[in-house]
């Protein structure tokens, strides 16, 4: 039997070592540098959707109370109505219209009984409607005062009271 | 015959070749790469820019003000893409921008669309320039609906014989590149001229039949006290119109449904407003809109819950 063998010289094996070596250890270099670059603009990108998300938060905060949704009337636009607030909280078309993962108004003066309003306890049992609550981990909310307005069956007519809005914007999952 | 023999010929061994090819691979791969991520940021720049525009026009919008205007300054020459999407319980406003640059093609594609539920922007799909007018208006039927965001880049509009109250509210709050004039003629040739009182210029509004004609078109528009719709028949494309009425709507019914609970749940504490029938059926009509020529019925309806509700001694709204 006869075997064939290519007779190469040694010192070119060496050359094509050491050139694929060489073209290694540039991908391996490119590819390093590139994975720092992307984990670096990433975590810019990250931090950059979380600030424009914070600050449109706190647009919404200021300009949450005179929405349709939640204001008093024409005399009054910057007013919150606290009892379509109730009724908003029931809504479920209205579960994502904000992009907020966090909408609470909760009355601070007078004191009122801490907990969240149902018809059961409103309006005198309790002091928050709480919107909107997606996640637990919504980080710092924006707030902002508001006078919250109700109707009050003892006068007949609008009582209003100090109160607060909390807003934090959507998180990135 | 003779043979030359090159004692001195060039030796193109194979550390040459591979060099070459290898060479030009790493060039080719390196050219590649920065195109696309000058690309890529690129897209990510617009993209920001794109939520950005939607957070500032946030204090835009109204609150107890009736109407504000105001400038938009990009830093270059940009597009802004004004997508509707009218599906849902809401619809979608998509806002997308795509900016000149001086590498690659001068326009690429938008970035990303930053979606808003409660935003209505009402002007043509893609306004482009360097400075954007805009200006809000609240959307009164019965009650305040939405704000309406009237947006378009700096060109000339020439207002031919508007009503006075259009006029005074132009004049009022002063707004660069909006012209009034009694005579047609004296609007500047580039301008897009409106006309009230007479046709034949680029928008016909007839103040009778409640319709704007652009485009070969007719829109529909009611009064809404604030004339929000007036406005944003003349200065949006017809697709953006029929979308944005569709929109609105949507969340009129949607704020009717609330206003009937509000009043079902105040029943008991005396303060009964008998409209639940009437937001009802108002609820239903706004949602079921096909478009703007829908809007006389809907007007009709809610004039009358509107007049109800006055004469209400616990108003709803």
């Amino acid at each position: 039997m006869r075997s064939y063998r290519a007779n190469y010289s040694r010192k070119g094996q060496m050359k094509i070592q050491e050139m694929a070596f060489v073209l290694a250890a540039i991908m391996i270099f490119f590819a390093i540098a590139a994975l720092f670059y992307i984990n670096f603009r990433i975590s810019g990108l990250r931090q950059g959707v979380e600030e424009q998300r914070s600050q449109e938060a706190q647009e919404i905060v200021k300009k949450i109370a005179s929405s349709p949704e939640l204001s008093l009337n024409k005399e009054c636009e910057s007013c919150i109505d606290l009892d379509k607030a109730l009724v908003l909280k029931e809504s479920k078309a209205y579960k994502n219209f904000w992009n907020l993962d966090y909408l609470k108004i909760e009355v601070i003066y007078p004191n009122k009984k801490q907990g969240e309003c149902i018809r059961g306890n409103y309006p005198d049992e309790c002091s928050g409607i709480t919107i909107a609550n997606k996640t637990k981990d919504f980080g710092t909310a924006m707030s902002a005062f508001a006078a919250l307005c109700r109707y009050d069956a003892t006068s007949r007519t609008k009582k209003c009271e100090l109160g607060k809005i909390y807003a934090a914007g959507e998180a990135l999952k | 015959m003779r043979i030359i023999k090159n004692k001195r010929g060039f030796e193109f061994g194979f550390g040459w070749i591979f060099a070459i090819i290898a060479g030009a691979a790493i060039i080719f791969l390196a050219v590649y790469a920065s195109n696309e991520l000058i690309k890529s940021e690129r897209q990510i720049s617009d993209t920001e820019a794109g939520k950005q525009l939607g957070i500032i026009l946030n204090p835009i919008e109204t609150g107890i003000e009736e109407g504000k205007s105001s400038i938009i300054k990009f830093p270059g020459e940009t597009r802004v893409y004004n997508e509707c999407d009218s599906s849902g319980i809401f619809g979608e406003q998509r806002i997308s921008i795509a900016s000149k640059s001086g590498v690659g093609k001068d326009w690429e594609k938008p970035g990303v669309p930053s979606s808003f539920n409660n935003k209505y922007i009402f002007s043509s799909g893609v306004i482009e320039g360097r400075e954007l007018a805009v200006f809000s208006k609240p959307f009164f039927m019965p009650y305040k609906s939405a704000d309406a965001l009237i947006l378009w880049p700096l060109e000339e509009y020439c207002f031919v014989n508007p009503p006075r109250e259009i006029k005074d509210e132009l004049e009022n709050m002063n707004i660069k590149g909006i012209n009034i004039t009694d005579d047609i003629k004296e609007c500047k040739k580039q301008s897009k001229r409106i006309c009230f009182t007479n046709s034949g210029c680029d928008i016909d509004v007839n103040l009778q039949s409640k319709s704007v004609k652009k485009n070969k078109q007719t829109l529909f528009y009611e009064d809404d006290s604030e004339n929000a719709l007036l406005y944003g028949a003349i200065f949006s494309d017809p697709g953006v119109y029929e979308c944005q009425i569709k929109r609105l709507m949507k969340r009129a019914g949607e704020l009717a449904d609330l206003y009937k609970a509000k009043s079902e749940m105040l029943e008991g504490e005396g303060c009964n407003s008998n409209l639940n029938a009437e937001l009802e059926i108002y609820s239903n009509k706004t949602k079921q809109i096909k478009d703007s020529r829908d809007l006389y019925q809907i007007q009709i309806l809610s004039e009358e819950i509107r007049r109800e509700n006055a004469q209400l001694s616990c108003k709803l709204f």
